[in-house]
């Protein structure tokens, strides 16, 4: 304990916000000693008498100026922090025998959230010290998730709401994770509802806390609580700090939720707008996030302007080239075949990062490819007096009938085609129009295939 | 403000809660401060709410911004203590700050640009003294004279006790989040088949509960009165209490699934989307428990009716749940399929898989079965120049009959059609932008009740 306050006043005194949170990270793993120091014996009556002795005797030696309000609120945290660093030594086994569970954690790690949250509306913190917040809120999150796993290990009877005709499913799996994402709220609330000059503000703590709540909710499956949050945002907007004043790695984080959530709604355009800033900042180092990022830029670029990821791009990341490039291949040889075995092959793969749907419309591309591919195989008119040769531009529909089974290896009648075409007609992928009773498809003297030189 | 006397009278035995409070706040432990002992924070006491009560404010003091008589007493000591040393200063309303704060409104803007690179305060020592430069000596002054205020604007203290007036309910609502849990699930005792629906309010009562027992018996009744009288508003009435009581008594087994999935059918043949929908939830959830029941027919559904929502997060979740040889079966296949020729523009397709439905997916069809036709028209009238035969369209778009077909167009525009020697023309070049417009329409006003 007396490290700990120690390290606490040498922060404070620095007003050094992230030297602050660091006396209450309780990560186990790069931490074990300090922790295992921080609980001694674990007698809390020790503990009380060290953390009073710190915080209100031994004032005099204290080079920094804490109201008593702050005293207070601090005090309350350190006392649930003590607590919290109890049951975690224990669940991981690191107090001699004594048990503990990921529930037991999550509920005292919760504690000492609620009080940092009190801090801030009760006890005057100031906006300095807000890392503090955050480093509560990422760890709530983190003991929520395994408090669920490990109760969907236990066969536990259900927690079920006596009061509802049906049980709710959501509930059952993510009960601790719900619980988080209100107190995650709560963070962001006491954040973005702060009306103090922005200097002073707390909404310096805004995009932290987004940035949770954007990983609670999609750990949740709940993109529209993810919408209200970018709602508030945009409405607050003129009095947020804005987005590319905050750490690198926060601005990135909230670039790639917002891409992804534009991209869950098919809006493409402003989903590569997002992805693409992320992808632009995000440290060459973080593999793994470049990988998560490339996953929805990718598909993102093939809708909105045709791109397929070069060889280059993929190096880095084998399962995005196992993923994309047989894809990619298909797509430029204009092979139906392949495209659906690629697209079948990949396909949990492409349905756990939801970009399946997405991806499927890349058949159009591939169709698109092989009809061009048709039109030139036709040819030119015969030039008439010297004039510069024209593309023949009717063209029979079974031309086209044969190219479509040639390349999907699948009998496939004319009806089928006629309506294949009229979909490229539709989307604008194909200029011209189908004469049905004639047999064929007039086609558009002047860039038949749109975008693609011919 | 003056209260009305009766009610001075009253004070002398009732006094508000807040002063209550005020006074335990005083001799909390936590609020002790050294050097002030008990006597005479008592006397301070008795003073202050003596001095309100006479004043007849005793009711209208925000006694929860009272400073504490311990406070008060230090404050003195320590104003004596400055007036002994410096000219004498008032307690200061702090001008700097409130100038300050006035400034940095208007000037929000321009001060975030200085401080471009510099990002949040912590992060950046150099900012934050430039900050202490300018605003900090005054404070400083300030704490010399009182340690317990720090180094904020006056406006934030006031807001942020504005913010703590409303929090008042939030300390007891957080120390018990929830009501204590329940010793388990209740057993039922009741002996009847047909009970009526009622929401609860309140836990419900063994007598009022039926066991599986009776509840297995409530089932084969209620089979037998739904093939009879096909009355669906009596059935799904007794099927939501049936599954109420299911609830109640935490029973999960095949039996409960066999009601969800009748419930399910019925709600299904009866085009209630909303009880359909409730039941799938319930049925996903306990076919992944590993519970036996019809698994393959109710995915497919499932698949079915969130192409009808257009809810694309769901139907990419209910793609997640399938196994790969729950995708080879026929009823989920079909459905696959019907999504991705959805997804494709495909309606060639679509409309022969219409024709084709296994199960009751066909009821699912119907809901976005015109809408389709719509998006098909807008494609065909697009693509196709200058004309179609009425029949084409009749057999592409799976109409019963070249009637049907007419009167689909006609209910758009009654110049469509046109008649030939031995057939009928639907002329796509003339319809412009009707069918694009019916279909957006129809695709906008997709039905999302019961919706999870």
């Amino acid at each position: 304990m007396d490290g700990l306050i120690r390290q606490f006043r040498v922060a404070y005194a620095a007003t050094n916000g992230e030297q602050l949170a660091e006396t209450l990270n309780p990560d186990v793993q790069t931490h074990s000693a300090k922790l295992q120091a921080i609980w001694g014996r674990g007698d809390s009556r020790s503990m009380t008498s060290d953390l009073n002795f710190l915080f209100h005797q031994d004032q005099a030696r204290l080079s920094i100026r804490l109201s008593k309000e702050e005293t207070n609120g601090w005090y309350a945290i350190y006392t649930a922090y003590w607590k919290a660093v109890g049951e975690i030594l224990a669940v991981e086994g690191l107090r001699g025998d004594a048990q503990s569970s990921w529930a037991k954690v999550y509920v005292a790690w919760k504690e000492v959230t609620l009080l940092t949250i009190r801090g801030y509306t009760n006890h005057d913190f100031e906006n300095w010290t807000i890392p503090c917040l955050y480093v509560t809120g990422r760890y709530l999150r983190l003991y929520a998730m395994r408090a669920d796993a490990e109760r969907a290990l236990s066969n536990d009877d259900m927690a079920v709401d006596d009061l509802q005709d049906d049980f709710d499913p959501q509930v059952e799996e993510h009960k601790s994770l719900e619980d988080c994402a209100r107190h995650l709220n709560r963070i962001f609330q006491t954040c973005a509802s702060d009306r103090a000059p922005l200097e002073e503000s707390r909404k310096w703590g805004v995009y932290y806390a987004v940035n949770l709540l954007f990983k609670t909710y999609f750990k949740l499956n709940s993109e529209p609580l993810s919408k209200n949050i970018l709602r508030v945002i945009s409405a607050g907007r003129s009095d947020i700090p804005p987005i590319d004043k905050f750490p690198k790695s926060q601005q990135v984080t909230f670039k790639y939720y917002e891409g992804v959530l534009a991209f869950l709604e098919e809006n493409y355009v402003e989903a590569e707008k997002h992805l693409e800033m992320a992808w632009l900042m995000c440290h060459k180092g973080a593999q793994r996030n470049l990988e998560l990022i490339l996953t929805y830029l990718i598909p993102c670029r093939l809708l909105t302007t045709h791109t397929l990821p070069s060889a280059q791009l993929l190096e880095p990341f084998p399962r995005l080239q196992k993923l994309f490039t047989p894809l990619a291949r298909a797509i430029k040889k204009s092979d139906l075949q392949a495209f659906d075995i690629a697209l079948r092959d990949g396909e949990d793969e492409f349905i756990k990062r939801r970009v399946y749907l997405t991806l499927e419309r890349g058949r159009d591309i591939v169709l698109r490819n092989l009809l061009r591919k048709v039109f030139i195989a036709g040819g030119f008119e015969e030039a008439k007096d010297g004039a510069a040769p024209v593309r023949r531009t009717r063209i029979p529909i079974t031309e086209f009938t044969a190219a479509v089974q040639m390349s999907s290896g699948e009998t496939i009648d004319t009806d089928e085609v006629e309506c294949l075409m009229a979909n490229m007609i539709y989307k604008n992928l194909m200029k011209g129009y189908i004469a049905h009773e004639r047999g064929t498809v007039v086609l558009s003297k002047s860039g038949a295939f749109p975008g693609t030189k011919v | 403000m003056s209260p009305p006397s009766d009610q001075q009278q009253q004070q002398k035995f009732d006094w508000p809660q807040s002063v209550r409070n005020y006074v335990q706040r005083t001799f909390q432990a936590s609020n002790e401060i050294s050097g002030v002992g008990r006597e005479e924070k008592e006397s301070r006491l008795k003073e202050i709410i003596r001095s309100e009560q006479e004043k007849g404010t005793m009711f209208t003091t925000n006694w929860d911004e009272m400073p504490l008589p311990q406070q008060l007493i230090q404050k003195e000591r320590q104003q004596a203590l400055m007036a002994s040393v410096d000219p004498p200063t008032t307690q200061p309303k702090t001008p700097s700050s409130a100038v300050n704060s006035k400034k940095r409104k208007s000037s929000d803007f321009s001060e975030s640009e200085q401080t471009n690179g510099s990002t949040v305060p912590w992060r950046s020592t150099k900012a934050l003294s430039l900050e202490d430069r300018v605003s900090k000596p005054p404070n400083d002054k300030r704490q010399l004279m009182d340690g317990a205020l720090t180094g904020k604007s006056k406006f934030q203290k006031y807001v942020e006790k504005r913010q703590r007036r409303g929090d008042g309910g939030y300390q007891s609502s957080y120390r018990s989040p929830s009501p204590p849990p329940p010793s388990g699930p209740i057993v039922g005792l009741n002996e009847n088949l047909e009970k009526r629906y009622l929401r609860l309010t309140a836990a419900p009562k063994p007598e009022d509960v039926r066991p599986e027992r009776v509840l297995q018996q409530t089932l084969d009744l209620l089979k037998r009165k739904w093939r009879k009288e096909n009355n669906y508003n009596y059935i799904c009435d007794q099927f939501k209490s049936l599954r109420q009581d299911l609830t109640v008594q935490h029973i999960r087994d095949e039996f409960t699934v066999s009601v969800y999935e009748i419930h399910a059918r019925i709600a299904l043949e009866k085009g209630d989307l909303g009880e359909y929908n409730q039941c799938q939830t319930q049925l996903r959830a306990l076919y992944r428990a590993g519970i036996k029941g019809n698994p393959i027919e109710f995915k497919a559904y499932r698949i079915l009716y969130f192409i009808h929502t257009a809810n694309r997060t769901a139907l990419n979740d209910a793609i997640a749940d399938l196994t790969t040889a729950e995708k080879e079966e026929r009823p989920v296949k079909h459905a696959l399929n019907v999504r991705s020729a959805l997804a494709l523009g495909n309606y060639h397709k679509f409309f022969q898989l219409y024709l084709d439905v296994p199960n009751m997916g066909a009821y699912l069809m119907d809901m976005f079965i015109k809408r389709e036709r719509l998006a098909a028209l807008a494609n065909m009238c697009k693509a196709f120049k200058p004309e179609l035969k009425l029949r084409y369209v009749t057999e592409e778009l799976a109409f019963e009959s070249d009637a049907e077909a007419a009167q689909f167009i006609i209910d758009y525009d009654q110049e469509l059609l046109q008649e030939r020697d031995d057939h009928i023309v639907f002329l796509t070049g003339r319809a412009g932008q009707t069918f694009e417009n019916a279909r957006a329409q129809a695709f906008s006003r997709v039905d999302l009740k019961g919706q999870i």
